[in-house]
């Protein structure tokens, strides 16, 4: 036991049940310590006792590899304007109606553009942020660069914001939990897809149908031709799960062998007049394919069943100028197959045709705004159109929306849409929107809130834009 | 603080037992605006039953009072309410180092006619006297209270209830010794927070108890030690005490804030490129306000510096005017963690109740664990405070090692400066 031990000892239980003589301390001074009570001698031999080991507080040393530190980031930081304004959106210290995210996805856009990197001190708070909010992560993950890599390593929560090196992904993927292995396929997909399918590929048959089913999910990212050969196979699975996800991938590969058995069977329904009919029970091999019992909302069976047929089968066997003439079915086929086929011309002329807002995001944000363009009735319908209108949105075509709404009055619209027009609008529409705040006709309170809510996220994001340029 | 006057002797001012009452119910923070002291003046803003709110200042050194309620009473319930404020010492009225205008102009037209000098010398010391006797008196009943404590044990003074500690301190308050009743009551939270809190108590007696016998052996203490017991005490210097002037260029090399519901105090840690010696300055304004001055981290301010009397690390204060202020380039004076262990324990050796150690340290790798470390280059590990910013000292340094300054309080750093580059960043 310690001097220390001791006296601490005697402290605890107190002088009344254990004496005390300081003199019977061994630490240098203890002699000369003057008390005319236990109380008294315990009292100064502390503070005698703790001085020295206050003063004679050796650290611990502690030896052993350093963990490694962050690659060098060589991109230059953004200017402290720049930086201000994003501690500001992260710190959620300016209100905004539509929430800091669209604007913080702003700033992290035009950041990346710029080629430049964030202060390494609003890390933490930006990992934060894509921990609450998933949409922002990939953008977070690329504008945070290795030191952000580097620090998310080191958090658990920040998990998602990890990169594994080369030389750990055959580990992570055998020993991962299923998240891991699922953040680990989609990581990969956008650099080595094929890295990504043979993992897949490796442990196929040991898998639980629900972690198939979600591996060919995590497919979707980097989908190519090269995918097809484990597609197909999986439309042979046990599980249902899995050949529908299988299915839903293949409907994206027009260039597939399954893609032109559909095109056969589409073409055998197809008659003289341009007019399609409805498919019978389909047989074994079209139930493989993915036309199965299930019926579309607001479809027959038949119907249905042509849906999935045209959706599978490759927009190339058809001619866009036929869809003026085409029945609801048919359309809703062609629409379905040029959303997963990604075919712009297919998606624009069936945009032209009956604009929905599924189609409207799928398009490029002019291609979109032309659409909008052609739309003059400023109903419940066009407000869901503008808000589903991707962004940024063109200079002219922002300051043209701005005058048309406010010209036709369509309060409504606004409404309806003003997240949209917060975040896509180009700020040079700012001074149109502000004309319209002054406008003296325009008195309704609650549009006025709108309207000021959009001013001020278009300020802002001018302010981020001016910075980065 | 200054030397604040206990309840009684704020009472016994009043002129009947109504105003007492009065002022009681008036002397609430919440009624009250502008509210401040310097060492002869107190001044504050009471919102009363007129639209414009009373201006209340009471001239300490007499005392006087004016008021502009239309009372007679002398003093009126408002500057007895204010004088309880006051006394109170919580924070609700800070130290100024300026008078609002009202109140300057009030003393100012006042003391002309009797110019000749400052206060009455006399009048001076019969003051000091008294206040040493209302000390020496709280001094005593500090020691029979310590005695107590040690005789039925530490272990049943953690059984002792929030209010055990709240009365010990506010009797000490009443007996002028502010400083320590801040400790007294720091230790009731801080035995029922720490895993190491029978060993801290000890620890935290044994420095009061050394106090005690400090107090009564003030007369041969030299000029620092008495300066050190004075802090821990709570008897603050005047301004016009402080003289012992030092020029250097002061590098701010450290910066904290701490905000109660009543006031905001400031440190700042300067750092003497020549003299290598380290100094702290303290501001203080009430709560909502701003302070008065701040440095910028990372400058250089070129100057004097007025040392209060003390041992080192010594508090200061920006003597003379015309500071050229330029900009620095990282941490002077950074060592390894022996070497600044070693020059804290000839603080601790010159100061036994020093509580706050600036440290400055150069090549430290942030290490994250329970607790997380900063370990210098020959891996001499210090443990950081639980309320450190891991993850903003990870993002800042990237696990390269990087200069670091902090206050060492109780074998636990609280960063307070990163070296980034040459740049000073505060976290």
């Amino acid at each position: 036991m310690t001097t220390w031990d001791d006296l601490l000892g005697t402290a605890l239980v107190g002088t009344g049940r254990r004496p005390f003589r300081a003199a019977d301390l061994a630490i240098a001074g203890a002699e000369r310590i003057e008390a005319g009570s236990p109380e008294a001698a315990v009292l100064a031999a502390a503070a005698l006792a703790d001085g020295y080991r206050r003063a004679g507080w050796a650290p611990p040393i502690r030896r052993g590899t350093r963990p490694r530190p962050a690659d060098p980031d060589d991109r230059p930081e953004c200017s402290p304007a720049a930086a201000q304004l994003l501690e500001l959106l992260l710190g959620r210290a300016i209100g905004l109606e539509n929430g800091a995210e669209p604007l913080i996805a702003d700033w992290l856009r035009l950041c990346r553009a710029a080629r430049q990197r964030p202060p390494m001190a609003t890390l933490p708070a930006l990992l934060r942020t894509g921990t609450t909010t998933a949409a922002l992560r990939p953008l977070v993950k690329q504008v945070a660069g290795p030191r952000g890599t580097w620090l998310a390593a080191r958090n658990p929560a920040w998990r998602w914001a990890t990169t594994v090196p080369p030389e750990a992904v055959d580990e992570v993927f055998t020993t991962g939990t299923r998240a891991e292995r699922l953040a680990l396929l989609d990581d990969l997909r956008r650099t080595d897809p094929g890295r990504a399918r043979e993992l897949v590929g490796r442990t196929w048959h040991e898998e639980q149908a629900a972690t198939r089913a979600a591996f060919l999910d995590a497919l979707h990212t980097g989908l190519s031709d090269a995918d097809e050969a484990l597609l197909e196979r999986a439309l042979d699975d046990r599980a249902s799960t899995v050949r529908a996800a299988a299915v839903a991938l293949l409907d994206r590969l027009p260039g597939s062998a399954r893609a032109q058995r559909m095109a056969r069977r589409a073409l055998r329904l197809r008659n003289p007049d341009g007019t399609f009919a409805l498919p019978g029970e389909p047989d074994r091999a079209a139930r493989r394919d993915g036309v199965t019992g299930a019926t579309e909302p607001g479809h027959g069976r038949g119907a249905s069943r042509l849906i999935q047929v045209l959706t599978g089968t490759p927009l190339s066997t058809w001619d866009p100028a036929d869809i003026p003439g085409a029945g609801p079915e048919v359309l809703a086929g062609w629409t379905r197959a040029a959303l997963r086929q990604r075919d712009a011309t297919w998606l624009t002329a069936l945009a032209r045709h009956r604009p929905g807002p599924e189609l409207l995001a799928a398009l490029a944000p002019a291609d979109a705004a032309a659409v909008l363009d052609d739309q003059h009735r400023y109903d419940a319908r066009f407000g869901a159109l503008l808000a589903a209108a991707p962004g940024p949105w063109p200079a002219a075509f922002s300051t043209r929306i701005v005058q048309r709404l406010r010209d036709r009055k369509a309060d409504a619209v606004v409404r309806l849409a003003a997240r949209a027009l917060a975040e896509h609008l180009h700020p040079s529409a700012l001074a149109a929107l502000e004309e319209w705040l002054l406008d003296p006709g325009q008195d309704r309170a609650a549009t006025r809130r709108t309207l000021r809510g959009i001013a001020h996220a278009l300020t802002i994001r001018a302010t981020i834009l001016q910075e980065f340029t | 603080m200054g030397s604040r006057w206990t309840v009684a002797r704020v009472l016994a001012l009043a002129p009947d037992a109504g105003s007492v009452r009065a002022a009681k119910g008036l002397a609430n923070p919440r009624t009250w605006s502008d509210l401040g002291s310097t060492e002869s003046l107190l001044w504050g803003k009471c919102q009363g039953s007129a639209r414009a709110p009373y201006q209340v200042t009471v001239d300490l050194t007499e005392p006087a009072f004016r008021c502009t309620c239309p009372s007679r009473k002398t003093p009126c319930k408002h500057g007895l309410a204010l004088l309880l404020l006051w006394a109170a010492a919580d924070g609700s009225v800070a130290d100024m180092r300026t008078a609002e205008p009202f109140a300057a102009e009030w003393a100012q037209a006042r003391r002309k006619p009797a110019r000749g000098g400052e206060a009455d010398p006399q009048a001076r010391a019969r003051r000091i006297a008294e206040r040493e006797s209302l000390m020496s008196a709280g001094i005593d009943d500090v020691e029979l209270w310590l005695h107590d404590l040690v005789r039925q044990g530490l272990a049943a003074a953690r059984h002792q209830p929030a209010s055990f500690w709240e009365t010990a301190a506010a009797r000490l308050v009443d007996a002028q010794l502010p400083g320590l009743a801040d400790r007294v009551r720091a230790l009731g939270g801080e035995i029922l927070a720490r895993a190491d809190w029978a060993p801290h108590l000890l620890g935290e007696l044994g420095r009061c108890y050394l106090a005690v016998c400090a107090w009564r052996r003030r007369a041969d203490l030299d000029e620092a030690t008495l300066g050190d017991l004075r802090t821990v005490l709570g008897w603050a210097r005047r301004r016009d005490e402080i003289g012992d002037r030092v020029a250097d260029r002061w590098h701010v090399v450290g910066r904290s804030q701490e905000q109660d519901e009543r006031l905001l105090s400031q440190r700042t840690w300067l750092s003497g490129e020549s003299t290598g010696e380290t100094v702290v300055l303290l501001d203080f304004a009430a709560a909502g306000q701003a302070l008065q001055v701040s440095h910028v981290l990372g400058s250089v301010v070129d100057g004097e510096v007025a040392r209060y009397p003390g041992g080192p690390p010594r508090r200061a204060l920006l003597a003379g005017d015309g500071h050229a202020v330029t900009e620095g380039a990282g941490l002077p004076q950074a060592t390894d963690v022996r070497t600044a262990l070693g020059r804290a324990a000839t603080w601790l050796a010159g100061n036994p109740w020093l509580r706050r150690v600036p440290l400055a340290l150069a090549g430290m790798t942030v290490v994250p664990g329970d607790p997380a470390l900063l370990v210098d280059g020959d891996g001499a590990a210090l443990p950081l405070a639980p309320g450190a910013d891991l993850w903003q000292l990870l993002a800042l340094s990237g696990g390269h090692p990087v200069g670091v300054f902090g206050e060492w309080i109780d074998q636990r750093l609280h960063p307070l400066t990163l070296q980034v580059d040459d740049r000073l960043v505060a976290v």
